[in-house]
């Protein structure tokens, strides 16, 4: 706890931000981070890029207090410190700003960013009103719609980066960790963040910056840092550089682009949704989606844009039987009407549903990756009406390579592999499922750009099959590379359908927005 | 991040932590063969077997069930109650018909004993769908709607008794006496509890590590909303769970009563639902869900058997009275050593800020007051200092440590 603030400043002016010398970290089974040394300079934005499971989110916990390094040495402004925990992090003026959102579901907005740091009255009372004054200001100038007094757990996982960012700002400090900040928000809402980061650069703060899509990372970063399987490969300028060299950094060789424009061949139409309502009672709008209506054919993927809020995972949910089962309209499969109760039942009917909030909507934290992995298709993995280990790790090992996850073994803790590789075994359960239709809810949230690749080139491939894909997306641009048709939703109404040659990231904008 | 994941690599069968469970057992044998005046373990080896054998396949057997319910996610307070009820049901099933020589002392007869039998395993299987039904339609938190029935069953089963008394017997009376030949056998045979726990054990693991059930009971213990998004049925899931929990409650109600020779729903197994629960956790289940082994509930009611029959050895007179006492340090020392690899790693403190300060004095009273009742003043006094003394310097240690 050999930390010293006051001083700080007078002594070491011109000393850089952050200096980590030779940090090594391990885990059982992992070196996650080999020697790393990293120089922030102060007032600017650094940004950290690598593959999933480079060591990124690992380096910044030892950054800010979460992890202690097994070697190594950290200095902030010029002053060698050692953090404990957190708050010690917090005390030396360093923010962070989780990849896994850590928020208390029960608990107000505003609770939630005052937690621990909760504004008194003069007679030791919570000063509640302050708090939800200012939480709702610092909510405001990131321009999110949601007010101080919701129920955190009520929120959507867009909704929720936004109240972890509002927690790290209020705490005022010089130096802010943000680790995939944008990976939930969709182009507006990451253009506001990006509005609040030029603010704070302006304002002297030092930003650290992990994010996996590359044109953010050109638009903002002034110098970036490539890690490499828990190795630092390099720091450059952002100006000297490209997303190019970067990514061939990253992972370690040139990567070859994929395009898609060979199109699919239409198959039959699967799915018919007509006249889709979903009321949302006790809200002004009084509904979450109203009379949506759109057709998915075999081989094709339909894409579905909107802004946070706009009722795509909404849409996805009452389609899988997840959501309230209050919707009125029809959704006919296979020429047939459907109505699911539950999602066993679209289990049955072959419909595979990726969710979007990985943390709390699809990870099973206590069964290790295969478990994760065999959950819906256990049938197969039985022998003699028992679930045999053998055949077990056989059935995974497919969506295991397909997906590329990067695991010891398939039976390594879930929660010790990374976010992305976290991911990418979600996607691989419900493909084991071999789905007639699937529904995928942001799902490459937190991929880097390497896997990204390959999982386009296999949703390509499946579709090639038979597969019929609906994708929604915070990035347009993935919209665009991977969609046959792309439908646009604003405020729970269908607002536009463009077929891919005519779409455009502008008229997508437009669309849902404008509504 | 809550538990570190090299101790979950099963090392020749069992788990790191349930291997040090077995050390703990043996330890515990051994200190109480040495300690016992009596020498007890040396003179009367089969008795002394046959003691810890019989208690704790009794209670082994439901904590199977509060296993099953820990790792769905749940929780089930009632099992004492269910134990009651299952006494109370099983002997007015038999009074009702055969109430002439259930007075008279004299066998009931086969059809009897098993519609009496088959009647508690029923009202267990009923009992099960209550809870399952309250907690997943009515939403009621499973704390709540097992806590309801804690206290519900139990006045439930003395309303049974005393209304069926007072129909086939003279008297109305709480409590029913067993005198029939086949409990006779079943309570001075102690392999056939043991035979019962062994292979409820085997099934337990069976259905836990090996079926289909035992991984969604899994699922649904570790994330709620991720299974159903998954496509299990949740509902059906917790259903079975609470089922298995009120049912193997009845099996071990059944045992009691033969046991006692008596079904007295007042008293029969009051407060057994917490040892239960406490076996499991000694054992290694998580109360958050998802974690825990059978193999380690079999352990964690071993080794809380053999403390409490250590300790009732080394004090004689009077031992039952620090039966709650010892459950609860167990259940403490067992958790904490359970993760001791994080304090020793130094990211935690036992004795930290203010409270740990605080928490010094609380300790070293606590320790001379328990040592002072049970060994006399002036070596509880003693016991008191010295422990005082030993946490100040752990405290210290530990403040220089993180500095
Ligand atoms: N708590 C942990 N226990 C075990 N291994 C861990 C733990 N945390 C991280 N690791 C391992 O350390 C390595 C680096 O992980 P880290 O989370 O830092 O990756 P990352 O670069 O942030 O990846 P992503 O882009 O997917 O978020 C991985 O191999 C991961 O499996
Ligand atoms: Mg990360």
């Amino acid at each position: 706890m050999s930390v010293s603030i006051g001083t700080k400043a007078a002594d070491h002016a011109d000393a850089p931000a952050v200096v980590m010398r030779g940090i090594t970290k391990r885990f059982p089974g992992v070196v996650a981070l080999a020697d790393v040394t990293l120089e922030v300079r102060r007032g600017e934005l650094h940004a950290i890029c690598g593959e999933n499971g480079a060591g990124k989110s690992t380096l910044m916990k030892i950054l800010s207090g979460v992890y202690q390094p097994d070697e190594g040495t950290l200095e902030i402004g010029g002053v060698p410190a050692r953090f404990t925990g957190t708050r010690d992090a917090e005390k030396a003026g360093i923010a962070i700003i989780h990849q896994e959102l850590a928020l208390v579901e029960d608990l107000s907005v505003a609770a939630n960013v005052f937690l621990g740091r909760e504004k008194r009255t003069a007679l030791g009372l919570l000063d509640d009103r302050s708090m939800h004054d200012e939480c709702g200001r610092l909510l405001e100038s990131l321009e999110c719609p949601v007010s101080p007094a919701t129920r955190t757990g009520g929120l959507r996982v867009g909704d929720q980066q936004l109240v972890e960012i509002a927690k790290a700002l209020s705490l005022d400090a010089s130096i802010v960790v943000m680790d995939e900040p944008t990976s939930a928000l969709t182009e507006s809402e990451s253009a506001r963040l990006e509005r609040t980061i030029k603010r704070l650069l302006a304002a002297g703060t030092t930003i650290l910056y992990i994010s996996h899509k590359m044109d953010e990372v050109f638009r903002l970063a002034d110098r970036i840092t490539v890690l490499r399987d828990g190795r630092h490969v390099r720091t450059v300028n952002r100006v000297d550089t490209s997303p190019r060299q970067i990514t061939s950094w990253m992972v370690g060789r040139e990567l070859a682009d994929h395009e898609f424009r060979q199109a699919r061949t239409r198959g039959p139409t699967l799915l018919e949704v007509r006249g889709l309502t979903l009321p949302w009672p006790d809200h002004p709008r009084g509904y979450r989606l109203s009379n949506v209506s759109f057709d998915l054919h075999a081989g094709e993927i339909l894409g579905v844009a909107g802004l946070m809020g706009a009722g795509r995972t909404e849409l996805l949910e009452t389609i899988f039987g997840a959501g309230e089962p209050t919707w009125t309209g029809e959704i006919r499969l296979d020429g047939k009407p459907v109505r699911f109760h539950h999602p066993r039942e679209a289990c049955d009917a072959r419909i595979a549903m990726v969710t979007e909030d990985r943390k709390r909507l699809g990870l099973f934290p206590d069964l290790d990756v295969a478990g994760n992995v065999s959950l819906c298709s256990l049938s197969e993995a039985l022998r003699g009406g028992f679930l045999s280990r053998r055949r077990e790790e056989d059935l995974v090992a497919g969506p295991i390579r397909d997906t590329g996850v990067k695991t010891p073994g398939p039976h390594a803790a879930i929660t010790g592999l990374s976010g992305g590789n976290q991911q990418k075994c979600i996607i691989g359960r419900w493909l084991l499922t071999k789905p007639a239709i699937l529904l995928l809810d942001d799902p490459t949230r937190g991929i880097d750009v390497g896997a990204k690749a390959e999982l386009y080139a296999l949703i390509d491939r499946l579709c090639r099959e038979g597969l019929g894909v609906i994708l929604t997306s915070s990035e347009l641009p993935e919209l665009l590379t991977l969609a046959d048709r792309i439908i646009v939703l604003a405020e729970g109404r269908l607002t536009a359908e463009f077929a891919r040659a005519e779409a455009t990231e502008q008229k997508i904008i437009e669309a849902a927005t404008g509504g | 991040m809550s538990h570190s994941h090299s101790s979950h690599k099963p090392v020749f069968l069992l788990r790191p932590a349930e291997w040090a469970l077995v050390a703990a057992i043996a330890i515990a044998i051994a200190l109480t063969a040495l300690v016992d005046a009596n020498h007890s373990y040396w003179f009367q080896p089969l008795d002394s077997l046959r003691d810890i054998a019989r208690n704790t396949a009794l209670l082994g057997i439901f904590a199977l069930g509060a296993t099953v319910v820990i790792i769905a996610g749940g929780i089930d307070l009632s099992a004492g109650s269910m134990i009651a009820l299952s006494g109370t049901v099983c002997a007015t099933t038999m009074l009702a018909l055969a109430p002439a020589q259930m007075m008279g002392f004299k066998p009931v007869g086969a059809v009897a004993v098993a519609a009496g039998c088959l009647a508690s395993l029923l009202v267990g299987f009923l009992v099960g769908t209550l809870h399952a039904w309250l907690i997943t339609a009515v939403r009621l938190p499973p704390f709540i709607a097992t806590l309801a029935t804690l206290v519900g069953l139990r006045s439930f089963a003395r309303a049974l008794c005393e209304s069926t008394t007072a129909a086939f017997t003279p008297t109305k009376s709480a409590l029913i006496n067993i005198s029939d030949p086949f409990f006779k056998t079943v309570r001075d045979n102690v392999w056939i509890p043991v035979a019962v726990f062994g292979v409820l054990a085997i099934v337990t693991w069976l259905l836990l590590t090996r079926t289909v059930l035992g991984r969604h009971i899994h699922a649904l213990g570790g994330n709620e909303q991720a299974a159903r998004l998954a496509g299990i049925r949740t509902a059906n899931v917790k259903w079975f769970a609470y089922c298995f929990g009120a049912m193997t409650a009845a099996l071990a109600g059944l045992f009691y009563m033969a046991n006692e020779s008596v079904a007295a729903p007042v008293n029969q197994g009051r407060g057994h639902e917490l040892n239960a629960i406490a076996a499991a956790v000694v054992g290694g289940c998580s109360l958050a869900g998802g974690v825990g082994t059978v193999p380690g509930t079999v352990l964690g009611t071993i080794f809380l058997r053999v403390v409490i029959d250590a300790v009732s050895k080394i004090i004689k007179t009077g031992a039952d009275v620090y039966e709650g006492l010892i459950v609860g340090i167990v259940v403490v020392i067992a958790v904490t050593l359970a993760q001791v690899g994080q304090f020793a790693k130094g990211g935690r403190g036992l004795l930290p800020g203010a409270l740990g300060l605080c928490a010094i004095p609380t300790l070293a009273v606590l320790c001379g007051a328990i040592v002072s009742m049970t060994a006399g003043g002036r070596i509880g006094i003693a016991a008191g200092v010295g422990a005082a003394i030993f946490l100040s310097l752990l405290r210290t240690w530990e403040s220089r440590r993180s500095a």
